[in-house]
């Protein structure tokens, strides 16, 4: 697990596909970031690396921008959160068909963090994140897919700001789990440190 | 190429359904209306109760419970054995595609527009994928195989909000379609009570052990699951009125929030919920005074139930006791992520019958859901607006504004 992918995906945003108006690029954000990196586990989240990866690389990027949680009251509110996996949680699913296949009870922390909903409840929590979430398995890219549900969102008033999570298990143990974080919002947003902008592509 | 706007349906923008003709005056002034307006012209529903709108509606406005004791696999090894099902083991790619041709069919729409049609899906995930080492993802094939059997465009994504899954989908076509990105945009969910779900929920014990769901009632013990399928078919105004659609209702206001709480709990004051009320009434320019009725998300627990009543206290001020409530929950039980779409679809068949569902299996008033309670079949709605509220675990919430056509 300490490979850096080969691809990361919206590492930049090419000239010909830009955002919705008045929207920048704010932070960003990835898991792995370097060889050995590794993910903090989360207390109550049990055997799947799946909300792990999600909190990792939404703390990682909102660090980015915000600082130390939580986030800032006025922008915090109007920050939506859209999850998008294109392959979902498949560890927990997986475990909890081989305790039904078993005949075992099963363990009841599986039923909390069944649904993608639970990390994003838990980092919002944290992060003081109270716009919509939005958690989806795209069927085709995701991060482009994402974009089209923060667009929606930007679009229809619902929220300002849009934390885009993407995060893929890995099925097979010799490839690694991959999360991005990428948070987009209004240019009239006080610009992070060093802050971005959608790099030309 | 561009910023790829919402749903790829830019290549709807400029077609001739968007500027033909000229929209039915649907409703009077107050609301947000105009060619963009949003209605409902086709929607079907399955529940326990059986296949089709007569009969979830009629089960529904009688306020008689589906429950019953599951046949459908083995529960040995739960505390509970209760869940409301279809007999036998329906298939769920197979109920969709019925479900989506009954609400195309009844939306007037002829097979020349398939190709061109959006469809957003709202699913659970798939038992099948689970038990399945080289499934690509946990929602498995389903999606792309209804599409494929209803001749849709491809679905872009799934929809796996938790209990908010569904209404969110409704909200992104809605937002399409006042966006001008789509011009019609179907909606579909479905989920069939399996064996992981169901031991999964009895392992949370979030199950009603006495096998009722009793939503905002002194001595209510959780949920119970349920069968439910519904699918949609929203237009534009102008789409609609231009091809002499028929409108089942319009899809007034709309609004979504996250209560950045908890895992999986609802803040107790339930502003959360409050402010995606506040943001559907605002959209639709409408008073709090016309509602005339709220499907309340109201699953049967302690916490979420009165969480809710708080809500609609915040979000209706002194409107909340004297405005009819139920969750018919209480009789399809929870379709968990299709909720929100059988439970619009309910409450339009609501709306048209021109009475109200009945909130079953209640008991006695609690103090923390101090509400105008539907307790008995024949109610009849007397405002303009009926809401649909919806929330789920991680805090998020929604809240559909639909009035009668």
């Amino acid at each position: 697990m300490t490979t850096a992918p080969a691809s990361t995906p919206a590492a930049t945003w090419p000239r010909e596909q830009p955002p919705p108006a008045g929207v920048v690029m704010l932070a960003r954000a990835e898991w792995p970031a370097s060889p050995g990196d590794v993910l903090p586990p989360i207390p109550g989240f049990i055997l799947s690396s799946f909300s792990p990866l999600v909190v990792e690389v939404a703390r990682r990027c909102l660090s980015l921008y915000f600082g130390a949680a939580p986030a800032d009251p006025a922008r915090g509110e109007r920050t939506a959160v859209v999850l998008a996996s294109s392959t979902g949680d498949i560890a927990t699913a997986a475990a909890i068909a081989k305790a039904v296949d078993e005949g075992r009870r099963v363990q009841p922390l599986l039923f909390f963090q069944s649904n993608p909903n639970a990390s994003v409840g838990y980092l919002t929590a944290r992060w003081g994140l109270a716009g919509p979430v939005v958690c989806t398995v795209p069927d085709g890219d995701a991060m482009s897919d994402a974009r089209h549900c923060a667009s929606l969102l930007i679009e229809g008033g619902d929220a300002d700001a849009v934390l885009i999570i993407l995060a893929d298990q890995a099925r097979d143990p010799t490839q690694n789990d991959h999360g991005v974080g990428l948070l987009i919002g209004p240019r009239s947003w006080p610009a992070a440190a060093g802050g971005l902008d959608f790099p030309p592509g | 190429m561009r910023w790829p706007g919402p749903g790829v349906a830019s290549l709807e923008r400029g077609t001739p359904a968007l500027g033909r003709g000229t929209p039915r005056a649907i409703s009077g002034p107050g609301t947000a209306r105009g060619p963009q307006q949003v209605v409902i012209t086709g929607m079907s529903a399955v529940s326990a109760a059986g296949r089709g709108l007569d009969v979830v509606r009629d089960s529904v406005l009688s306020g008689t419970p589906a429950f019953s004791g599951v046949a459908r696999f083995d529960t040995g090894h739960c505390r509970t054995s209760v869940a409301a099902q279809l007999p036998g083991e329906p298939d769920l790619a197979g109920e969709l595609t019925q479900v989506i041709e009954a609400a195309w069919t009844g939306a007037a729409l002829g097979n020349d527009v398939r190709a061109g049609c959006p469809l957003l899906l709202a699913l659970h995930s798939s038992p099948v994928a689970a038990r399945d080492p080289d499934a690509r993802q946990v929602t498995g094939d389903t999606a792309a195989t209804v599409a494929g059997r209803c001749g849709l465009r491809p679905v872009p994504r799934t929809y796996m909000t938790a209990c908010v899954a569904a209404s969110t989908a409704v909200i992104d076509a809605a937002t399409m379609i006042v966006t001008g990105h789509a011009s019609r945009v179907v909606v579909a969910a479905g989920f069939l009570v399996d064996a992981d779900s169901f031991a999964l929920f009895d392992a949370g014990r979030a199950l009603a052990a006495d096998g009722q769901v009793r939503p905002f009632s002194a001595g209510r013990q959780g949920l119970l699951l349920g069968d439910g399928l519904a699918a949609v078919v929203l237009e534009s105004g102008a789409a609609a009125a231009g091809r002499d659609a028929p409108v089942a209702a319009v899809l007034a206001g709309w609004g979504r929030s996250g209560d950045a709480y908890h895992v999986c709990q609802p803040r107790p004051d339930g502003s959360g919920l409050a402010r995606a009320v506040e943001a559907a009434l605002s959209r639709a320019r409408a008073d709090r005074a016309e509602i005339s009725y709220v499907n309340a998300n109201g699953a049967g627990t302690q916490y979420a139930d009165s969480s809710e009543a708080a809500a609609l206290h915040t979000s209706l001020g002194p409107y909340a006791a004297l405005t009819p409530v139920s969750s018919t929950k209480s009789v399809h039980g929870h379709a968990l992520e299709a909720s929100g779409l059988l439970e619009l679809v309910v409450t339009v068949l609501a709306l048209q019958a021109g009475r109200l569902p009945v909130n079953a299996g209640y008991l006695a008033p609690d103090k923390e859901c101090e509400l105008d309670l539907v307790l008995g079949p024949g109610r009849e709605p007397r405002g303009r607006y009926a809401l649909n509220l919806n929330a789920a675990f991680g805090g998020a919430n929604t809240a559909l504004l639909v009035e009668a056509a």
